[in-house]
């Protein structure tokens, strides 16, 4: 809920939107038949796959924007990305998430991380550029049918989006280049946040689906709502 | 398409012909359906409408309108008018072919005409593809391919469709060029399953495979590892380390590996243990080889669940061990190679280790000899032998090599004292090539052997024999000689042990590595020849040309035109002895030697066997002419013993003409001896009357010999001129003859030169028998008279006929006839010829008359009659030579008298031939 707080609601119009493209929810999970622990696997294996991929798109991207974004010492302080959904999270918090909420929390940070990366693809300069971002957008998405595939597998409901919010990258005209760079930079870091959150998550949550079985597994679930 | 755009360019003129100017160019009719695509084996049916103007125009309608397929026209069995306007046509079972099919009218009921043509086209629906795989080859697009099935004969379109689960990706649509796979156009994203198939689609349908899902990343074929790097290490000559990069993908997945290891000269690798290489590295350490040894590896990545597929082979890298200590003592041997008082050239000789052994370059050799209870002498030496003087005593040798690292163990060798009596040799020595190497095998002495040297060297009558050795361990009982060998030649072989107080007694045998057939074969030649038998020898075949151990001979030999006789002849021998041989016959003989592996002839060598054997003329000869000498001499002695009665039988009695009766009566010739009755029998052919009575006196002594005479006739019959033949037999008669003829000149042939001569001979001295008639002396006293002695009626029958004077000859016929009861029928017509008896005869003419009235009967009667009447004709000519052409007529017809008689007539020709002459 925490999360939640900082959310905008054109963030949820995006995530509306993604949802929207997602189709029903029993399609999701063509891989899962031996419960949800491969697919676990797969999704965490997928969110290091993602990590990996975003570290040299990252490293392009920056260079695309030129210093100092591209210096390893950047470090601004977050002030404007006040729309990206944010990873970090207390330690606390984050151990005593339930298995839902933290499948659902992710699911929602990417869907809104995918519409802004969209965003960012419509604007990349070189072609080249364009097509990482553009195989690192469908990766994404892939992640985003993992989850969701995920979350079918234990049973438990896709976040429905908000209808009627416009799910587009909008910066607004009082924006200057360096401060659109800045989001762009944000965005990217933020991603790369998520990426290791998510991979931790997946890590904690395949570690809870490994057999003892799948009963126990749900007896777990359940104790934990 | 050629054929469509030519009937297009036809259609478009008979159009433009035919159409009123400005009007739009159109067609007279049109095919449906328009292009027709056909499956296989089935039905078809087309059909051509006209249109009206057309048909008024060129008044036709449907029934005028032919099908062509391929511009051969369709049989109008298949054609079938549906209206006025429509023709149709039925193929059935189409085959596999395009046809063109063009719709004809005939304009005007003649004018062939195109009015439209459509274009056939027959194949399969596609068949479901089946196999579909994909590899995703790393940092490239995944690939998939597919089995398509039967081929359709249509253009077929093979479309690769992916999708998510939340999401559809763009198709890939397969090249024509390769319709069996198809690379799509996005990036593959791992760890999220895709679903993909196939779908193949053509005129005649469309079909789609099933659908296979996978995950990327379990379809990976990584790229290889790279920058592969070899190092050893100074501490364990047994190691390597190698060291590579992985390929990026690494990032993302586990890897196993598989490292390829072999020795840089095998040809074969061996794998490390893949449990020892199941886990993501970037370095293993490969241990357990052999030291100072070049190695060289390969490395290849998969995923590490064994998912997907192998990357390629790296690069191939090398890398050498670190040098260890010689593993062994070299071999070590000596030669003396001069002795002279007091001192010894011994030769030291070792053999370089080889580099398993040696385990690193081999530095130096260490060499000390110690002499029996002194101080020893140390040589440090690169080569591989060492020349020392040493005196008569014993010494000891020691060896060691030397490396990098360190020494090897010594090798300990003693070399005796001069007067060291070598024993204990190694026994049951055998040396056999197998797996084209020459093994040797011994049965070890009773005494503690150190070791064995093996030494061998090529036998050859050529060249020296230049000994190549080999040191074996005391263990050893078998082993093959290491060195290069060469095939078809002969090694010998020795094996000496060495104890510790110095070598034992060596022990040979020979081998061959590999047998060949002999390149030369023995040259055989004879020692003796026999009249039945050839003692053959040769040579031994030198050991160069041997090629092999000779196991057997083998001997040919035939004569010009026989079969060829082998015979086999134990290797050892080098003579043989041909036995049965043909006397006087040419053999041709060679000889093959044999080795375990063939054979081969020598030269071919002629002889003759003589006729005889040696000595055989001698042992024919000499009986032949003791015999004949011994012969001779009981001739001689028989003859001079019964020389008389020789002399009575060889020299006939010549009547002496002095001592006859008649010599005294005759006028012309003076008084002889008388002749004998034989004599007379003949000699008194032209006598007269008178000389019965001087028959008769000599009557009984007669008889005999006339009925010898008659004996011989009637063997013989009438065949008494063929008779003639022999020494006098010729001149008898033709000396007879003229003096015959000439009877009636008595007087002319008295003086020939040849009547003399004859004269002389019966004047001299025939028992002093004179012939009663000068004329005949010749005659009566040559040779033949012992022919006309034995056939007395011949000459007197000539002499009857041609003297005329028949009288006296008749008589004795008469005579002798009557002598001879059992007269011959042949002889009868002389007897009926001879009317004219005699006085003494009385008796036996009668009883020859009624034979011959019995005879006459017969069918020779009229014959003998006739030829008595020519040869009174030819009396009465009384011509010379008419009266002996008609003899010889007479004759001919004695000769056709005497047909059937087991002799012929030589005679007349001869007879002719005698005569012709005069």
């Amino acid at each position: 809920m925490d999360l939640r707080a900082g959310d905008s609601w054109g963030m949820l119009a995006c995530l509306c939107t993604v949802l929207w493209h997602l189709p029903a929810v029993p399609a999701l999970n063509r891989t899962g038949d031996p419960g949800p622990g491969p697919s676990i696997q797969k999704t965490y294996d997928l969110t290091r796959y993602l990590e990996h991929q975003l570290r040299s798109l990252a490293g392009t991207y920056l260079n695309y924007l030129g210093p100092p974004f591209n210096e390893p010492d950047f470090n601004p302080p977050r002030l404007g990305a006040e729309t990206l959904p944010r990873a970090t999270v207390n330690l606390e918090v984050w151990r005593s998430l339930n298995d839902k909420l933290r499948l659902t929390q992710n699911y929602e940070a990417y869907s809104h991380l995918l519409c802004y990366l969209r965003g960012l693809n419509r604007q990349a300069a070189t072609a080249e550029l364009r097509h990482s971002l553009a195989h690192f957008c469908t990766s994404l998405q892939g992640l985003l049918g993992s989850i969701a595939g995920v979350m079918a597998a234990l049973g438990y409901p896709l976040p429905q989006p908000l209808p009627g919010i416009e799910p587009t990258w909008a910066p607004g005209p009082a924006h200057s280049d360096f401060l659109q760079k800045m989001d762009d930079f944000w965005l990217l870091k933020e991603l790369q946040t998520w990426l290791w959150r998510s991979a931790k998550d997946f890590n904690r949550l395949k570690k809870k689906m490994q057999p003892p079985a799948a009963a126990v597994t749900l007896h777990l679930e359940a104790h934990g709502f | 398409m050629l054929s469509l755009q030519i009937w297009l360019v036809q259609a478009l003129v008979v159009f433009l012909t035919t159409e009123s100017m400005g009007e739009l160019v159109d067609t007279c009719g049109v095919i449906s359906p328009e292009s027709p695509v056909i499956r296989s084996g089935s039905n078809f049916t087309a059909f051509c409408v006209l249109k009206e103007k057309c048909m008024s125009i060129y008044e036709v309608n449907a029934s005028h309108i032919i099908w062509k397929a391929n511009r051969v026209l369709i049989p109008e069995e298949q054609y079938t008018v549906i209206n006025t306007t429509t023709s149709s046509v039925t193929f059935t079972n189409k085959s596999l072919s395009n046809v063109q099919l063009i719709c004809n009218i005939l304009a005007f009921g003649q004018i062939e005409m195109n009015v439209y043509g459509v274009k056939m086209r027959v194949g399969f629906p596609p068949e479901k593809p089946k196999n579909l795989s994909c590899i995703v080859n790393e940092g490239k697009k995944m690939m998939c391919q597919w089995d398509p099935g039967r081929e359709t004969h249509l253009e077929t379109n093979f479309t690769l469709k992916s999708e998510w689960a939340t999401e559809k990706f763009p198709d890939c649509k397969a090249k024509p060029d390769t319709p069996t796979s198809c690379t799509v156009a996005f990036s593959p994203v791992y760890f999220v399953n895709v679903e993909v198939w196939v779908e193949a689609q053509n005129a005649l349908g469309k079909v789609t495979s099933n659908h296979i899902n996978f995950d990327p990343i379990d379809k990976v074929k990584p790229n290889p590892p790279h920058n592969l790097s070899v190092s050893n290490s100074e501490e364990l000559s047994s190691i390597l380390k190698l060291t590579w990069i992985n390929p990026r993908i690494m990032n993302v997945i586990r890897l196993k590996y598989d490292i390829h290891y072999k020795t840089k000269d095998a040809s074969a690798w061996s794998q490390i243990p893949s449990e020892d290489t199941a886990t993501t590295r970037t370095s293993f350490t490969v241990q357990d080889l052999k030291p100072f040894t070049e190695y060289v590896f390969r490395i290849r990545c998969m995923k590490e669940d064994g998912k997907g597929f192998w990357s390629d082979w790296s690069e191939d890298a090398s890398g050498i061990t670190y040098e260890a200590r010689p593993s062994k003592a070299p071999s070590f041997w000596y030669k003396i190679t001069s002795h002279t008082q007091g001192s010894r050239s011994v030769q030291l000789i070792w053999k370089p280790l080889p580099p398993f052994e040696a385990n690193g370059k081999i530095l130096d050799y260490e060499v000390t000899l110690t002499r029996w209870k002194s101080r020893s002498q140390n040589y440090t030496v690169n080569d591989t032998d060492l020349t020392v003087n040493l005196t008569n005593d014993r010494y000891i040798a020691t060896l060691a090599a030397r490396n990098l690292v360190s020494k090897s163990d010594a090798s300990i060798l003693t070399i005796p004292a001069f007067d060291f009596q070598a024993t204990h040799p190694v026994t049951d020595l055998k040396a056999y090539p197998k797996d084209n190497m020459l093994w040797v095998e011994w049965t070890p002495p009773s005494k503690a052997v150190r070791k064995y040297i093996v030494e061998w060297c090529v036998l050859s009558d050529t060249s020296p024999c230049i000994p190549d050795w080999q040191q074996e361990s005391s263990t050893i009982r078998r082993t093959y000689l290491r060195g290069k060998l060469v095939e078809s030649k002969c090694y010998l072989i020795t094996v000496t042990p060495v104890y510790g107080d110095g070598p034992g007694s060596p022990e040979s045998t020979k081998a061959y590595l590999k047998q060949a057939a002999p390149s030369k074969g023995p040259t055989v030649r004879t020692k003796k020849v026999g009249k039945n038998e050839a003692v053959l020898e040769w040579d031994q075949l030198p050991v160069d040309v041997q090629n092999g151990f000779i196991r057997n001979y083998t001997i040919f030999y035939k004569t010009s035109n026989g079969n060829e006789t082998a015979v086999n002849v134990d290797p050892s021998h080098t003579e043989y002895t041909l036995s049965s041989l043909t006397s006087d016959t040419l053999y041709m003989v060679r000889m093959t030697a044999y080795t375990d592996e063939g054979g081969k002839d020598g030269p071919e060598f002629t002889f003759t066997t003589p006729k005889f054997a040696q000595g055989e003329i001698e042992a024919i000869v000499v009986p032949v002419c003791l015999a004949f000498l011994l012969t001779t001499l009981l001739g001689v002695l028989f003859c001079f013993n019964k020389r008389d009665l020789i002399k009575k039988h060889i020299w006939p009695n010549v009547p002496d003409p002095s001592k006859s009766h008649i010599a005294q009566w005759s006028p012309h010739t003076p008084p002889r001896h008388n002749f004998n009755s034989k004599d007379q029998i003949y000699s008194d052919g032209t006598f007269t009357d008178v000389s019965v009575v001087e028959i008769e006196a000599n009557d009984k002594k007669s008889f005999p010999e006339d009925l010898k005479s008659l004996d011989l006739f009637k063997k013989e019959k009438i065949s008494t001129e063929g008779h003639s033949s022999g020494i006098g037999g010729s001149s008898c008669m033709s000396s007879s003859r003229p003096s015959i003829s000439s009877s009636d000149e008595n007087e002319s042939a008295q003086n020939t030169s040849s009547t003399v001569q004859y004269s002389t001979v019966v004047h001299s001295g025939y028992r002093h028998q004179v012939p009663s008639v000068q004329v005949f002396s010749r005659s009566e006293s040559t040779q033949p008279l012992l022919d006309s002695e034995e056939r007395p009626e011949d000459l007197q029958l000539v002499d009857n006929v041609e003297s005329g004077d028949g009288i006296l000859p008749r008589q004795q016929y008469f005579k002798q006839n009557c002598s001879q009861p059992k007269t011959s029928p042949d002889i009868s017509h002389f007897e009926r010829s001879n009317p004219v008896s005699s006085g003494n005869e009385e008796d036996c003419l009668r009883l020859k008359q009624q034979q011959i009235s019995d005879r006459i009967s017969q069918s020779c009667g009229s014959e003998q009659m006739k030829m008595f009447q020519e040869v009174s004709a030819t009396d009465a000519f009384g011509s010379e030579t008419e009266g002996q052409v008609e003899r010889f007529e007479t004759v001919g017809i004695e000769a056709t008298v005497d047909e059937g008689m087991p002799k012929s007539y030589l005679p007349q020709t001869v007879r002719q031939g005698g005569y012709m002459p005069q």
